[in-house]
């Protein structure tokens, strides 16, 4: 949200390789192998759909109490914060040293306040107790978040601000002429991103970009000028998905092997045709009872492939978002909130993290 | 502090913080890695506030130079481990903002952090010097100017400070001689950053967070008419009295503030804005077109109109205390100033501080310009002809028909002054360094055995008012937790500010939506190939077709 992201710390000290990331989290593990292996724990971003699930109800119910509920734009951003000093947090410290409630907790009383929605400890502490209340249950719990929040800080090494994609996302809207709908959906892509190691892998920028090319790519619908007809957005969502799959992967085939060393004419070259080749070309039935015109939402595509050819964008970064977003996508199907509950609370109860 | 092109990889931390490790012994206790008094050696004691206490060191390994240590207190004085409420928002604040704006020679750099039982260290570069001292300075016997190059030097300085913060989107919000440093060799630095926040878009209705901001000497105009939605203009009022203030020596608009009453409603500071119109004029809406809608605008009319400008700034050929009135009118903001140019004529005539021309005036009226939307900006300022122009032209050249240095007989020449040493070229003035007491060196406390520290009372350094570094006593909020309503102190020495802070904030907000579901990405879900492929393709034929054009994105 701060200051100026190309100084950043976030840019300096807390963007890493995937080898890197890696090799964090390995060390971390190798210092104790017995600890890691007596209590297994399910894969990370399962832990990271954990977080993120647990995180808006806790809050959510936190802020309405204080009658912030409303102000989804302010929660979000805390959200998204917390969120992020969690990750930093577990790359430099074994999340089986911790009890992942109170990390969690603490992250997002600190996010909330820097992220200017300060809420008391207090009111953190009781909301905490009635949410885990085997994790929070003495009444000391002001004291442990506020002991929490010394660790969480110093392990951080003070860099406290988190620069967000949302940011880029609306300030972008108007120049890409984004439709409110192409906003939520890439909106709610920037929400689920925070579930993978994104925030520590890309700027935010280049996950925001991402979310847009998403948004737009999805939110293909031949049936686009019928607006707000009972037919609803998911179905039709769903329809020219399918239909896009088979239409999109014959060109992205062909254009990927463009990308390969050789020029296939009338695709790569153009200057303002860099998504052509991820676009289905009109179909007879998406096209409508109208005049044949251009799909207007594919004059929007091509716009953004326009202004990403005009940008010394990362494009590799986005292609790797892109990546990692599907495959989340993917492994959310196996997420499993109450075995994962029960790996955490395992190891939580067995080394006495809750007391 | 390296900026390649390359990613930064987290091998080097400029700082070194010492975590903490849960010991064997429970999940409670963590233990410091390192001690602070393991790093520092304490030299003395500099000043407290109601955050905490300051703390002049030398470095115990091997680090070079001198050091403040500004130590932030866990508790309220007095007050058990048990009540303990967490960070103050105001410390993290600092802690994260001093963490990224650490790139500037005008912005008092941060050495390191170290948390360490339940206080915080903040470690800065030691400054000699502060604005309030070196004023001090100059009203001891004989009462004399601050020279005018140091002066030139000063503002600019001050002024590439706060373009920096500004760019990086952060408000300083609580500008004022105390906060302002200055190094021994002659640099200025911009310290206390407890009031800063970040501004950037939206720019959304900050006084949510904390209700009052900036002591009210240096409180802009639209601040005190209750505005809501304030800007940088904001620091650049407080630069403009912080100018005036370095002229004469004394506070320009020196009110007296009118506490919050029981209801924790801000009171409208009546005194305060009465002095400023008493040099600036009343405000009208021809010079400030939104001054209608500012919340306090009904009050304006409780107040006096200054004493001597009403009619003359409205009447053009009337007496004008100095000089001659010109016919040729000069751009519009002329007839409102009220007094403000007569301040400055009685300000500098006589002294060597005339030498700063007509141009000093200028920028001063357009640093206290009433709209905040025509207020100059730091940017603005630091290419103002007080600043460019090789020398200055007279003050009295300035209502002149024939205005030109060299009809008044009275040219004024060059200010020799450093961009970069505000003391460079002065001769004969010395100024006493920050003084430093050696009765309390006792800046850590022992695990266990409670802070002794704190309570003392150090009268060295709180009776003069001067000494203090790094926001002293006044007006330092202690939003412990963001609970409603906290006030914090009263400073001591000069100026004195009450804040009310850190309530239910409302910072930034970002657009209205709500955490996605997963429900939303259920067309996504079957389009994983071929969007990722698709993708790709299309990344790749982006990247082919310009390879080479720049990055034209914003960066939120």
């Amino acid at each position: 949200m701060a200051a100026n992201y190309w100084e950043s710390t976030q840019r300096k000290h807390w963007l890493f390789t995937k080898d890197e990331l890696a090799a964090m989290r390995a060390k971390l593990e190798s210092d104790d192998p017995g600890l890691v292996s007596s209590f297994p724990l399910p894969q990370l971003r399962h832990l990271n759909i954990y977080f993120n699930q647990q995180s808006p109800t806790y809050l959510g119910f936190t802020l309405e109490i204080n009658r912030l509920g409303k102000r989804m734009g302010l929660r979000q951003q805390a959200l998204a914060t917390a969120q992020v000093y969690i990750k930093r947090f577990y790359t430099r410290v074994e999340i089986r040293r911790t009890n992942p409630h109170h990390v969690l907790v603490t992250a997002l009383y600190l996010a909330c306040k820097m992220e200017e929605c300060p809420q008391h400890i207090r009111l953190m502490a009781n909301e905490a107790r009635g949410f885990w209340p085997t994790d929070f249950q003495s009444q000391t719990e002001v004291a442990r978040i506020g002991e929490c929040e010394f660790y969480l800080i110093s392990e951080m090494s003070s860099h406290l601000i988190v620069h967000s994609p949302y940011r880029t996302l609306t300030s972008l809207q108007g120049e890409l002429g984004l439709a409110q709908e192409d906003v939520n959906l890439a909106w709610s892509v920037i929400n689920d991103h925070y579930m993978t190691d994104l925030p520590l892998l890309h700027p935010p920028h280049v996950i925001a970009l991402t979310a847009i090319l998403l948004a737009l790519v999805l939110r293909q619908d031949p049936s686009g000028r019928l607006p707000g007809t009972a037919a609803s957005a998911s179905g039709l969502v769903a329809a020219s998905a399918a239909l896009a799959q088979a239409q999109a992967q014959a060109q992205a085939r062909a254009a990927m092997m463009a990308g390969g060393g050789q020029t296939v004419p009338g695709l790569a070259p153009q200057s303002s045709s860099g998504l052509q080749a991820m676009l289905p070309p009109q179909s007879p039935a998406g096209e409508g009872p109208a005049d044949g015109n251009k799909n207007p939402r594919m004059a929007k595509v091509h716009r953004f492939a326009a202004w990403l050819s005009d940008s010394n964008i990362d494009i590799e970064a986005m292609v790797d978002c892109t990546q990692e977003l599907i495959s989340f996508y993917e492994c959310h199907e196996q997420y499993n909130d109450k075995n994962t509950r029960e790996q955490i609370n395992r190891f939580v109860k067995a080394r006495g993290l809750d007391k | 502090m390296m900026y390649g092109t390359n990613r930064a990889r987290n091998q080097k931390a400029e700082t070194s913080y010492r975590g903490y490790q849960r010991s064997n012994a429970g999940p409670l206790n963590y233990q410091t890695k390192v001690r602070i008094t393991d790093r520092y050696k304490v030299i003395g004691f500099i000043s407290s506030g109601t955050y905490g206490r300051v703390y002049k060191a030398t470095g115990r390994q091997g680090q070079t130079g001198e050091f403040a240590i500004k130590k932030f207190k866990p508790d309220k004085e007095g007050e058990a481990v048990v009540n303990y409420t967490g960070i103050s928002q105001s410390a993290v604040r600092e802690m994260a903002l001093c963490s990224e704006l650490r790139n500037h020679a005008n912005v008092i750099r941060l050495i390191e952090i170290i948390l360490e039982d339940k206080c915080i260290f903040m470690v800065f570069e030691y400054a000699e010097h502060d604005l309030l001292q070196i004023i001090h300075h100059h009203t001891q016997t004989p009462r004399h100017p601050i020279a005018p190059g140091t002066i030139k030097s000063i503002m600019y300085q001050l002024l590439q400070g706060v373009q920096y913060l500004h760019t990086n989107w952060v408000l300083h919000r609580d500008l004022k001689p105390a906060n302002i440093m200055v190094t021994s060799s002659g640099e200025v630095k911009i310290g206390d950053l407890g009031l800063a926040r970040v501004f950037k878009q939206p720019i959304h209705n900050l006084y949510m967070g904390d209700k009052v901001v900036v002591t009210i000497w240096y409180r802009a105009p639209e601040l005190l008419l209750g505005s809501k939605h304030y800007t940088t203009a904001i620091d650049l009022w407080a630069v403009g009295c912080i100018f005036a203030e370095l002229l004469s020596l004394r506070p320009i608009f020196k009110g007296e503030e009118a506490k919050m009453d029981s209801k924790k409603t801000v009171p409208f500071q009546k005194h305060q804005m009465q002095k400023i119109v008493d040099v600036m004029g009343l405000p009208t809406r021809e010079r400030w077109p939104l001054l209608a809608s500012m919340p306090e605008y009904s009050q304006l009319s409780t107040l006096q109109p200054p004493l001597l400008s009403t009619n003359t700034s409205h009447s053009h050929g009337g007496h004008h205390p100095y000089g001659h009135r010109s016919q040729q009118q000069p751009p519009a903001s002329q007839n409102t100033h009220g007094n403000l140019q007569k301040w400055y004529h009685q300000t500098t005539v006589s002294t060597p501080l005339t030498s700063l021309g007509a141009e000093g005036y200028k920028l001063l009226a357009s640093l206290l310009e009433y709209d905040p939307e025509k207020r100059l900006t730091a940017a603005d300022a630091l290419v103002h002809p007080f600043f460019t122009s090789p020398t200055s032209t007279p003050l009295a050249s300035l209502n002149s028909n024939t205005a030109n240095s060299t009809s008044q007989g009275t040219g004024a020449a060059a200010v020799n002054w450093s961009p970069t040493n505000c003391f460079e070229g002065l001769k004969n003035e010395t100024y006493p360094c920050r003084r430093v007491s050696q009765d309390d060196n006792d800046i850590g406390f022992g695990t266990g055995t409670g802070n002794q520290s704190g309570s003392r009372v150090n009268t060295a350094a709180a009776g003069t008012g001067t000494g203090l570094v790094m926001g002293q006593a006044q007006s330092q909020v202690q939003a412990m937790g963001g609970s409603l309503g906290n006030i914090g102190g009263h400073g001591h020495g000069h100026g004195h500010g009450q804040m009310g802070g850190g309530g239910m904030g409302q910072g930034m907000g970002g657009l209205g939506q709500g955490h996605g579901g997963m429900a939303q990405m259920a067309g996504m879900k079957r389009m994983h190939d071929a969007a990722a492929a698709a993708a790709a393709a299309a990344a790749v034929a982006a990247q082919q077709s310009h390879p080479n054009k720049r990055m034209k994105g914003s960066q939120g």
